[in-house]
């Protein structure tokens, strides 16, 4: 178990240092100058000399990308031209909505989507599962924004019962941060949640072949019973896989969100420093969205050698060989 | 001569019939997918010919009319514009960005992932490890990036989009395409004296057609999708441009006002992204059954 979770560990840190110069690619490749896109076209010469030396853009390049890449990991990354906040601080203080919107997400679609899938697997024959087969192709089709406009159009202008965004923090007022995040958790989870249904139905299906599900019905046990004690645990393995692949498009999910229901998330920065054109904030935002999906990666893979003990054996085995 | 055109017409009809029977047995989503995709396809072409209205045209009495007015089936928007014509044009805003988005990335994506698996075993895992860090960058965040240096707009979206998509499509060529080299018929063509090159192109690419026809399809599908968010968050599409997304971005102020308008748009979004991945799924069951329970999206 320490085998594999040192080894998803140094592949995380690796992938990490590629996300970084990614990012730190393209943002220093791509388009024009930095400095004439923040100060415009008609800046002073003057101007973009000071400038160009406050955001250290005549050091070479590899100290600029170790400078940035120290001021992430310490906590220095200046502030703000536009608005003066400090970037890190505001980074960091906007995390917990957002955390609080994916987790939200994933505690939601991934039960749902494994009850949903079996359910849909066991009626594979009749119209029940068909009528889930069918709700999760259109409930890919929905986009999230999209599904969370008409969840504030029924809910809070219609009926009233639940505030249209507002986020209230978890730790000032439980139920009422709790109820501000039910639209926009909701609105997240659509997606997310027909997917991993579509893939759980695809693998109980599959799982219900398996011979260890005749040999429990040669026992006695129905199809269903069969199924919800054999099945489900071998169907949840492919699940973790899959909501793995899946994170980045929740995290991606959650940047929509939160500018449906004004969040005072991640993704709300990152639109409005975008539409500001402020690179250093984007760029970190870049890299903390990208670590944030990374690291749950790492958790997953953890999560796999609880689930499956050939995956932790296996691991085990490489080491005593 | 007077003999075959007695026999002619009977032999057709039988083709006729024959064909008919296969299509018939064809499966009903691939149907309805194909009459979505044509449908989007056709209105947004026709968008370029006939409009009910002037795109442009700006007629502030008729502001906000709820739709079933006179002249206006699904109504106006908040400067008096047809909301029909308006959509028409965002089809025609989506079809290009799809088309263009998907055909760069899977022409790039699938070359890289031809080269990839037919370097050989050792440069294998490194390059395919390459792809797999693309993989855990999501589209939209690609779009940011380049929207603060590049500006917002539709180049931003599209260029965004094939970023995300080229390792996608890199991934899903790389495994069947090394299952292909390791078969009889690619040795003998290598025994043969077939260069590398001669062989990827010509004897492996056509075997892995299918695939990236059903990838495309399913590309088409998230490509719309996503220039739709970015257009609504404001990074994609500028005035005057129509796009459904932008068309929503409008219509949100107004949910209370005119909850109407936020509707076709969205209708518009699912009824295209359904067909698209109803004709993806389709076609990954006729042209290739064994791949029809593993998709990779």
């Amino acid at each position: 178990m320490l085998r594999l979770i040192s080894r998803s560990f140094f592949s995380f840190v690796i992938a990490a240092f590629m996300g970084s110069l990614v990012v730190f690619a393209m943002t220093h490749f791509l388009g024009g100058d930095v400095v004439t896109v923040m100060l415009g076209k008609e800046a002073g010469p003057g101007d973009v000399t000071a400038m160009r030396e406050e955001l250290g853009l005549n050091l070479p390049l590899y100290q600029q990308y170790f400078n940035w890449l120290g001021g992430v990991v310490t906590g220095d990354l200046g502030t703000s031209y536009a608005l003066g906040y400090d970037i890190f601080d505001q980074i960091a203080t906007r995390f917990g909505p957002t955390f609080m919107l994916t987790f939200g997400a994933l505690l939601v679609s991934l039960p749902l989507s494994l009850a949903l899938g079996t359910y849909s697997a066991v009626n594979v024959k009749n119209w029940r599962g068909s009528f889930v087969d069918v709700s999760t192709q259109v409930g890919i089709a929905i986009p999230s924004f999209w599904a969370g406009l008409l969840l504030v159009l029924f809910f809070s202008v219609r009926l009233g019962i639940l505030p249209t965004g507002r986020y209230v923090p978890f730790f000032e007022d439980p139920v009422a941060s709790i109820r501000s995040v039910i639209l926009p958790i909701t609105a997240l989870s659509l997606g997310i949640t027909s997917i991993l249904t579509r893939y759980v139905r695809t693998a109980m299906i599959d799982v219900m072949s398996g011979d260890f599900i005749t040999a429990a019905m040669a026992k006695g046990r129905t199809l269903r019973g069969a199924a919800l004690t054999h099945g489900v645990r071998n169907a949840s393995i492919p699940l973790v896989t899959v909501a793995t692949l899946q994170l980045g498009q929740l995290v991606a999910g959650a940047v929509v969100i939160e500018n449906v229901f004004v969040i005072p998330g991640i993704g709300r920065l990152l639109v409005v420093s975008t539409l500001r054109r402020e690179v250093v904030v984007v760029q970190s935002l870049a890299l903390v969205i990208m670590l944030m999906i990374l690291g749950m990666n790492f958790l997953m893979d953890i999560a796999y050698g609880f689930l499956d003990p050939r995956i932790r054996d296996k691991q085990e085995a490489q080491r005593l060989a | 001569m007077p003999d075959d055109s007695a026999i002619q017409p009977d032999a057709s009809l039988a083709d006729l019939k024959r064909v008919f029977r296969a299509v018939v047995r064809l499966p009903f989503p691939l149907f309805l997918g194909a009459f979505l995709v044509l449908s989007f396809v056709f209105i947004a072409l026709l968008s370029f010919f006939w409009t009910p209205y002037d795109p442009a045209a700006i007629n502030v009495p008729d502001r906000l009319l709820p739709p079933g007015s006179d002249n206006y089936i699904f109504g106006t928007d908040r400067l008096g514009r047809d909301v029909v014509t308006q959509l028409m044009l965002g089809a025609r805003n989506s079809l290009y960005v799809s088309v263009l988005s998907t055909t760069v990335a899977v022409t790039i994506g699938a070359l890289f992932g031809l080269f990839v698996a037919g370097t050989g075993p050792r440069w294998q895992g490194p390059l395919s490890r390459i792809a797999d860090v693309g993989l855990s960058l999501p589209g939209i965040l690609v779009a940011f990036v380049l929207a603060t240096k590049l500006g917002p707009g539709n180049t931003t979206a599209t260029l965004a989009i094939i970023v995300w998509f080229i390792p996608v499509a890199a991934r899903v060529t790389i495994g069947p395409a090394t299952q292909v080299l390791a078969l009889d018929y690619v040795e003998a063509a290598f025994a043969y004296g077939r260069s590398r090159r001669f062989v990827l192109m010509n004897h492996v690419l056509p075997n892995i057609g299918p695939l990236l026809i059903v990838l495309a399809s399913v590309m088409f599908a998230a490509a719309i999708l996503i220039e739709a968010a970015l257009s609504f968050l404001g990074v994609g599409v500028q005035p005057p441009t129509s796009s459904w997304g932008r068309f929503l971005n409008e219509a949100q102020p107004l949910l209370e006002a005119a909850p109407y308008l936020m509707f076709f748009p969205g209708i518009a979004i699912v009824l295209t992204v359904l067909g698209f991945n109803l004709l993806g799924d389709g076609l990954r069951t006729i042209l290739d059954p064994q791949q029809a329970r593993t998709g990779i999206f």
